[in-house]
């Protein structure tokens, strides 16, 4: 275990190698969408709109997602790496590919959470936002969330490797699908034409979306949490099965 | 010796542009199909948030949900130059500077300046977005009962034109860092223009003044769509002219291209040490 600690420290200090001011345009950048977004929400709720949350649930949604963004939806370095040629090198460490990469990314996310995360909360109070979950199952929620979202990026990665290196075309197309289908930004049930009812079942919608949910006390906890245990469990074999048949199919430039 | 320039040979350089993008439609269809569909589902994924969002709860801050649809489509038009006119890092200008690739445009017979202008033109590949928020432009417009005039249609032309000359200036001026410090800001003019991207869908009417006045004038994020948008509509916001847009930008442009000027003048004398013969960076 001590050797994916490392990785995880290694990735996070990475982050950090311009010093702290590199790091400055993006948390500046953060705070002027989260801002605008909440007031967006304020805006819409204050105008007597009828919805399915209240303005404080749907204030504690959006500032929740904002501060939680990189786990809510995990992205690992997978994609890049294999057309930059590093995915080949991490075959050549004394542990799992699978395992660093997920080091990797956990350390990826200290920065943040210690520079834009933690400095934000504070700001909490004056926005109107509630930071204590209204269910002690949001934890878990959150573990399912991180683990699936491994998971699908997993896969992801197998289908870039099948479709021989076209990771730009993969990303575009999977950004487009997190955004409407996670629930990160807009949640799922406040969806129009009742197509919420039915992308909840799906298994983008058990990422961000489902620990939110439970966060701001929206949602069935119970069918929110089997879902996600659901797409766990058919998910991540089916990751560790594909990435085991796609890695003899590995082209990786650069090096 | 640089060639003369004349509107004869901007015109050549678009044209080589353009048969370079359908030479790879041609040769390559199916990969250039998956990066349109790519691109345009992207693209409207981002805009049709917000979209959806107003028809879930009948507009937003005063705007119905048809001039929310108008304003997507406005963005949508925005993105689809930007990919049409830029698709050669030529906006996103930092990674040319950051990459050392700057010196391969210097021994060019052509002013740099215009290989800049004219090196990402895509018509055929990067047009289609364009076109797309054109249609939703119309049935927006339909479902408005727009006026559509000469005038109008000027209007449309000269915001479009004062939109993406904000977006390229704010693009440069951030860029100039990259003479100082190539590998740090690399990739900053992606991060001014993606980073706020999703900030430019957002409708600010009916947010408070504090939020509405910073997104006009520090961060112009207000200005990409949702200005631009109203002003269309015959409802230009705060009071302030329908003219400001094309003001705002050509200010910009001024500051960012005598910033950028002194930029370039650091780095032809102190050069910079990411250049390859070979073009990629180390």
């Amino acid at each position: 275990m001590y050797k994916y600690y490392v990785t995880a420290r290694m990735s996070a200090q990475e982050q950090t190698n311009g010093g702290i001011l590199y790091s400055l345009p993006t948390i500046l950048l953060k705070i002027c969408t989260l801002i605008p977004l909440l007031y967006l929400w304020k805006t819409i709720m204050s105008s007597g709109a009828k919805a399915e949350m209240s303005l404080e649930q749907m204030l504690s949604y959006t500032f929740i997602s904002s501060i939680l963004a990189d786990i809510l939806v995990v992205k690992t370095a997978a994609t890049g790496w294999l057309s930059e040629g590093v995915l080949l090198k991490l075959y050549g460490r004394p542990f799992s590919v699978l395992g660093q990469l997920m080091a990797q990314t956990v350390g990826g996310w200290v920065p943040m959470l210690l520079m834009y995360s933690m400095p934000v909360l504070f700001l909490a109070p004056l926005l109107g936002v509630r930071l204590i979950p209204a269910s002690p199952a949001f934890f878990l929620s959150l573990l399912l969330c991180v683990s699936l979202g491994f998971a699908i990026d997993f896969l992801f990665a197998c289908l870039c490797i099948r479709l021989r290196n076209v990771n730009w075309l993969i990303d575009q197309i999977r950004a487009a699908i997190i955004v409407i289908f996670s629930g990160t930004i807009i949640p799922i049930r406040l969806l129009p034409f009742g197509i919420g009812e039915i992308l909840k079942l799906q298994p983008f919608a058990s990422l961000g979306g489902s620990p939110l949910g439970i966060f701001v006390g929206a949602g069935d906890v119970r069918e929110t949490l089997l879902l996600q245990v659901a797409w766990n469990i058919i998910l991540w074999p089916a990751a560790i099965f594909a990435f085991k048949k796609s890695q003899e199919r590995m082209v990786s430039y650069g090096g | 010796m640089v060639d003369k320039l004349n509107l004869k040979r901007v015109l050549g350089l678009y044209g080589i542009s353009a048969k370079m993008d359908l030479a790879w439609l041609l040769r390559d269809t199916k990969y250039a199909i998956a990066v349109i569909i790519a691109d345009i589902i992207a693209n409207l994924a981002t805009v049709s948030s917000v979209f959806l969002i107003s028809v879930r709860f009948g507009g937003i801050g005063g705007m119905s949900s048809n001039e929310v649809l108008f304003m997507m489509a406005y963005s949508t038009m925005i993105t689809g130059i930007f990919i049409m006119f830029g698709a050669a890092n030529n906006f996103r200008v930092s990674r040319i500077i950051g990459r050392g690739q700057l010196e391969h445009m210097f021994i060019q017979p052509v002013p740099v300046k215009m290989q800049l202008a004219t090196m990402g033109f895509v018509p055929f590949t990067g047009g289609i977005n364009f076109v797309v928020g054109a249609l939703l432009l119309v049935i927006a417009g339909e479902r408005l009962d727009l006026h559509v005039t000469p005038q109008w249609t000027l209007m449309l032309f000269l915001f479009l034109l004062a939109t993406m000359t904000t977006i390229v200036a704010r693009s440069y001026l951030v860029s100039t860092f990259a003479f100082y410090a190539p590998v740090a800001a690399e990739e900053i003019s992606t991060k001014a223009i993606e980073g706020t991207w999703l900030l430019s869908t957002f409708p600010l009417s009916g947010m408070p003044s504090f939020v509405q006045i910073p997104l006009l004038t520090i961060l112009p994020e207000g200005l990409m769509a949702w200005f631009p948008s109203l002003c269309l509509l015959g409802r230009p916001p705060l009071g302030l002219s329908a003219y400001y847009p094309m003001l705002y930008a050509i200010i910009l442009a001024t500051v960012a291209a005598a910033i950028f000027r002194k930029g370039l003048n650091y780095y032809v004398k102190s050069g910079s040490n990411r250049y390859l013969p070979y073009g990629f960076r180390r």
